[in-house]
């Protein structure tokens, strides 16, 4: 008689030694049943029985109704010769009590490999049951999907929850090539490894990127597990779990990438905020370096005020019997009063205490009307090109700063080429893109560039360069001004300045002027001739300085005007009683207690027609914005010259009413 | 015309796993004693379904060519039965039953032969077990074997309806020792599948008896 | 004097097996071999055969209805059917036509009934 395998019997010996099951043996052939006593207990055969040699038909009988017909069909496969046996079903005791127990048998065969025994084990399952119950629902509630798999086998057995998870069409079975198709990475491990992959896995711990079979999403799948060897030839099962954990990869992955990138997001953000402290640093030091040139430049421009327009007098004094050295005299000091005024402005600019009169130019007329001016300034050996594009882009500076600009940087390349060269000085239209070539934020502008093939400046050299006072001129030669000055100018017009320079290679500076979307309102530049006044028009002097307003008034009454003054705001207020009409105010801005605009605005109140003309050599003010003056605010810079403030006075006063600002 | 839809209760269910698991057996056995080796078998899978999800059930199974024994049969409920391996196996299978016997140009030259012997054996064991069991005796035709995919060994094309159902049996096997596996499906058309229900039932009552 | 069989099957791989049976269970037996229903006809014509092992799925001409030919011409000869179509009905036909049914695939074990019989039969006969 054939024997089933060795370890089967054995097994079910061992359990059955051990009070873990009960035992049966169906002798097909003489239609007997035998039975061990646990199986009798299990069964709640309770009767006395020859256990050894039953009716066949009491394997069934203590089987619940409801699971009777499906184990009659189930024991007929086996004793038609079917092979394994594997079956849950109820067994209702004497007490009326409910069972759940696993069945699993085998069927022996003869040589004509006909049946002739059915034997098999039966174990409590009861409480295993109430567990499996449990974990199904926990498993679709909890988004688990179990598995098992047999080497060997082409297919494992699933439950639908996994098949959910891995988007594929649900069923009990699954081939491994389909579980394991879902992998994201190819030939990295499978989810369900076969045996002819090499064996059994070490653990069936691990994570897995899978893409989803129905919809294409990307979900990291964790599988867990047990290996159960079987057999003496190196078989195995699997039996585990997979569950969905993209979130927590998501959120483990998101923090490694911080971890990693910590250290470099610090440095880039302490090296930005040095860069932004340095720019700090920097813009601190011109401010306080303007700060101090302003004071001094102010200091100066009244003092200068004073010279130039005694010399002035003196000079409109003299007639043909005069010594010609007199006169000459007093040219140069006018000269050089003039050249002191110059410098002045320029620190003024620079400090950006300067008020700029900005207009609508057309730097290319300004570029081509400079040209002789450029010409006497440079020596023969340098050879010169002044160019503009035609179409040129109108821009808004104060005229006469930017022919300083310009003339300081050719003086400064002439300085630099003291063996000859060539400068080459253009205007054209560029538009900056994103990327802000030379640091310039993108935009249009009108570029500025002056060029020369000098000796070029080191980086060191480049970097210092807008230090008022720097200078690498000999002593004597130059004061240190002119750059710093340029910086002032461009800052204030809104504009952007770049130097390109290597030792040996020139000099390229960039002035970037953006863009006015306007038409160009450029005056004639030709400085009338000084028109005077007429008594019946009433000039108001207002200004704190005793010097400077004796100056201003003397001017003004030589003019032909009728001049009142009055040394600060409340007192000039007091000569708007009604009394007269005054035709102007002209008046300083900043002064004590009462500014300039404030004494206009009151004024107004009182003269609603009132002109009034600032004037100034020290702004910081509620009414400069940036350096420009509000549209339609008259300013007259100090020190002023007779024709200058005649001019300006006739101006102002000839101007149509509607030109007044209220 | 819509497809009535027959399905099988669960009794029916049952007693048709169990036919199947006993000409299944039988076949094992045979295979087990052409090839020396243990043979597994997996719980068989019964479903109804379209002609097109069958077909597709296989093709789904594998990445590779498929290589099959093809037999039909016919008598109280006809169908098709598929002995089908992956093409890589098949080799694996010749030798395997050939016995080391052959050199390894005959068992080339034999492949196909080997192959449908095999197919020989081990459907016709299942299929007349299973008739057995239901009293009905089939007319099996002789095997052919046969490449291809899921579909064409299906003959699923285009113009297959959709609505066709087919019952879809499905059994695991593989052979551990010689890394062989693959499945043995079999299809059976509707009206087949009404009488099948009436011969379910019958062994229903052989069995159950009285107590039904 | 040597005893010849005769066996009738459309698959190689079946000859092959059926003859390493033989050869297992009767060494000095002689085999001959004929891949269909036709050639076994052509073939018995010719020589003597002393025992033959047909199968029963064959193309054209079945292993039954040769048997039952066979049944006609040599009233005496062992004849057994192999198959694995171990329908019921098939098993009745073959006992039918005084054939022994064999299942398929064929072992010594499975052979051996059939071979001893038909020894028997032969030493009878030749006696």
């Amino acid at each position: 008689m054939a024997e089933s395998s060795y370890g089967g019997d054995q097994l079910r010996a061992i359990l059955a030694a051990a009070g873990a099951s009960g035992t049966w043996d169906w002798d097909i052939e003489a239609d007997r049943l035998a039975v061990d006593q646990h199986f009798a207990e299990l069964y709640g055969l309770t009767e006395p029985l020859n256990l050894a040699a039953l009716p066949t038909a009491t394997f069934f009988k203590a089987i619940h109704p409801d699971d009777r017909a499906r184990m009659r069909i189930a024991v007929a496969g086996m004793v038609a010769g079917a092979e394994q046996f594997s079956k849950e079903f109820r067994v209702v005791t004497a007490n009326g009590v409910n069972l759940w127990v696993h069945g699993r048998g085998q069927t022996h065969f003869d040589e004509s490999d006909k049946p002739v025994r059915f034997t098999g084990l039966l174990v409590d399952v009861t409480a295993r049951k109430r567990t499996e119950e449990r974990l199904r629902v926990a498993q679709s509630a909890g988004g688990i999907g179990t598995f098992e798999y047999s080497d060997g086998f082409a297919t494992a057995t699933v439950s639908h929850e996994f098949c959910r998870l891995l988007g594929l069409y649900p069923a009990s079975i699954l081939p491994v090539p389909t579980i394991n198709s879902v992998l994201k990475m190819k030939d990295g491990p499978c989810l369900i490894p076969e045996s002819h992959h090499g064996g059994p896995p070490e653990s069936l711990d691990g994570t897995f990127c899978i893409v989803r079979s129905e919809d294409g999403a990307e979900r990291w799948i964790a599988r867990r597990g047990e290996i159960v060897h079987e057999g003496p030839d190196g078989g195995y099962r699997l039996i585990g779990v997979i569950y969905d954990v993209t979130e927590s990869k998501a959120q483990e992955s998101e923090l490694r990438e911080l971890n990693d990138t910590l250290e470099a997001r610090v440095e880039n953000a302490i090296s930005e905020r040095s860069q932004v402290e340095e720019a700090l640093r920097q813009a601190q030091k011109m401010e306080a370096v303007g700060n101090l040139t302003g004071g001094i430049a102010h200091d100066f421009n009244n003092l200068l005020t004073i010279i130039l327009g005694n010399v002035d007098t003196a000079i409109r004094r003299l007639d043909g019997d005069t010594d010609p050295r007199v006169k000459r005299a007093l040219d140069n000091a006018q000269k050089g009063a003039e050249r002191a005024a110059s410098l002045t402005q320029r620190l003024l600019a620079f400090s950006r205490r300067q008020p700029l009169t900005p207009k609508s130019i057309d730097a290319g007329r300004l570029l081509a009307g400079m040209s002789d001016l450029l010409t006497r300034s440079i020596t023969e050996s340098i050879a010169i090109q002044v160019t503009a594009s035609d179409d040129l882009w109108v821009v808004e500076a104060d005229p006469h700063q930017l022919e300083n600009v310009i003339l300081n940087l050719a003086v400064n390349a002439r300085d630099a080429m003291q063996d000859g060269g060539a400068l080459t000085i253009d205007a054209r239209n560029v538009t900056v893109g994103p990327t802000h070539e030379h640091e310039v934020p993108a935009g249009s502008y009108v570029a500025v560039t002056v060029r020369d093939t000098g000796i070029g400046m080191s980086a060191t050299t480049v970097a210092q360069v807008f230090d008022p006072f720097f200078t690498t001129k000999e002593v004597g030669k130059g004061t240190g001004l002119g750059l710093s000055m340029v910086y002032g100018f461009v800052k204030q017009s809104g504009g952007y300045i770049y130097i390109d320079s290597a030792p040996g290679f020139g000099t390229i500076v960039t002035l970037y002027l953006p863009r006015q979307f306007v038409a160009s309102d450029e005056d004639a530049e030709d400085i009338p001739a000084a028109e005077r006044g007429k008594p019946t028009e009433t000039i108001l002097v207002v200004e704190d300085d005793e010097d400077v307003r004796a100056y201003t008034v003397g001017i003004v009454r030589e003019l032909g005007y009728r001049v009142i003054e009055a040394h600060d705001g409340a007192s000039a207020l007091k000569l708007f009683n009604g009394d007269q009409a005054i035709s102007l105010l002209l008046t300083d801005v900043v002064m004590p207690r009462m500014s300039g605009s404030e004494l206009a605005e009151a004024a107004r109140r009182r003269q609603p027609e009132l002109r009034v003309l600032y004037t100034s050599g020290y702004t910081r003010d509620a009414i400069m914005r940036d350096g420009k003056l509000e549209t339609g605010v008259d300013l007259l810079s100090k020190p002023f010259t007779y024709t200058t403030l005649a001019n300006k006075l006739r101006d102002v006063l000839d101007r149509s009413e509607s030109n007044i600002v209220a | 015309m819509t497809a009535p839809s027959i399905s099988l209760d669960e009794l029916e269910r049952d007693a048709l796993t169990e036919i199947v698991n006993i000409g299944v057996s039988r076949a094992a056995s045979n295979l087990r004693k052409m090839i020396g080796g243990e043979v597994l078998l997996s719980v068989p899978s019964i479903d109804v379904v379209s002609q097109r999800r069958a077909a597709r059930l296989i093709s789904e199974r594998e990445v590779s060519e498929l290589i099959a024994v093809r037999q039909d049969f016919e008598g109280a409920f006809s169908g098709r039965a598929l002995l089908i391996f992956p093409e890589t196996n098949s080799l694996e299978l010749v030798r395997a039953v050939t016995g080391g016997e052959l050199s390894v140009q005959e068992v080339l030259e034999m492949e196909v032969e080997a192959l449908a012997e095999t197919g020989n054996v081990i459907l016709n064991s299942c299929l007349a077990t299973m008739a057995n069991m239901l009293k009905r005796s089939l007319n099996m035709t002789v095997p052919e074997v046969l490449r291809g995919t899921g579909n064409s060994l299906f003959e699923v094309d285009e113009t297959t309806s959709s609505e066709g159902l087919v019952l879809f049996l499905y059994i695991d096997f593989a052979v551990r020792k010689h890394d062989i596996r693959g499945y043995i499906a079999m299809i059976m058309d509707l009206p087949s599948l009404a009488t099948l229900k009436d011969l379910l039932d019958e062994f229903i009552a052989r069995v159950v008896g009285e107590d039904g | 004097m040597t005893i010849t069989v005769l066996i009738v099957d459309d698959s190689k791989l079946a000859r092959i097996v059926a003859g390493k049976a033989l050869a297992e269970l009767q060494p000095d037996w002689q085999k001959i071999e004929a891949s269909s229903a036709a050639d076994a006809l052509t073939l018995i014509a010719s020589q003597p055969v002393d025992v033959a092992l047909i199968d029963f799925n064959m193309v054209d001409k079945d292993g039954l209805e040769l048997a039952e030919e066979l049944r006609v011409s040599h009233p005496d000869l062992p004849m057994a059917i192999i198959t694995a179509n171990i329908q019921d009905e098939v098993i009745a036909r073959a006992r039918a036509v005084g054939a022994t049914f064999v299942p398929k695939p064929v072992t010594a074990d499975g052979l051996q009934g059939f071979l001893s019989g038909a020894a028997l039969r032969l030493r009878a006969t030749k006696a």
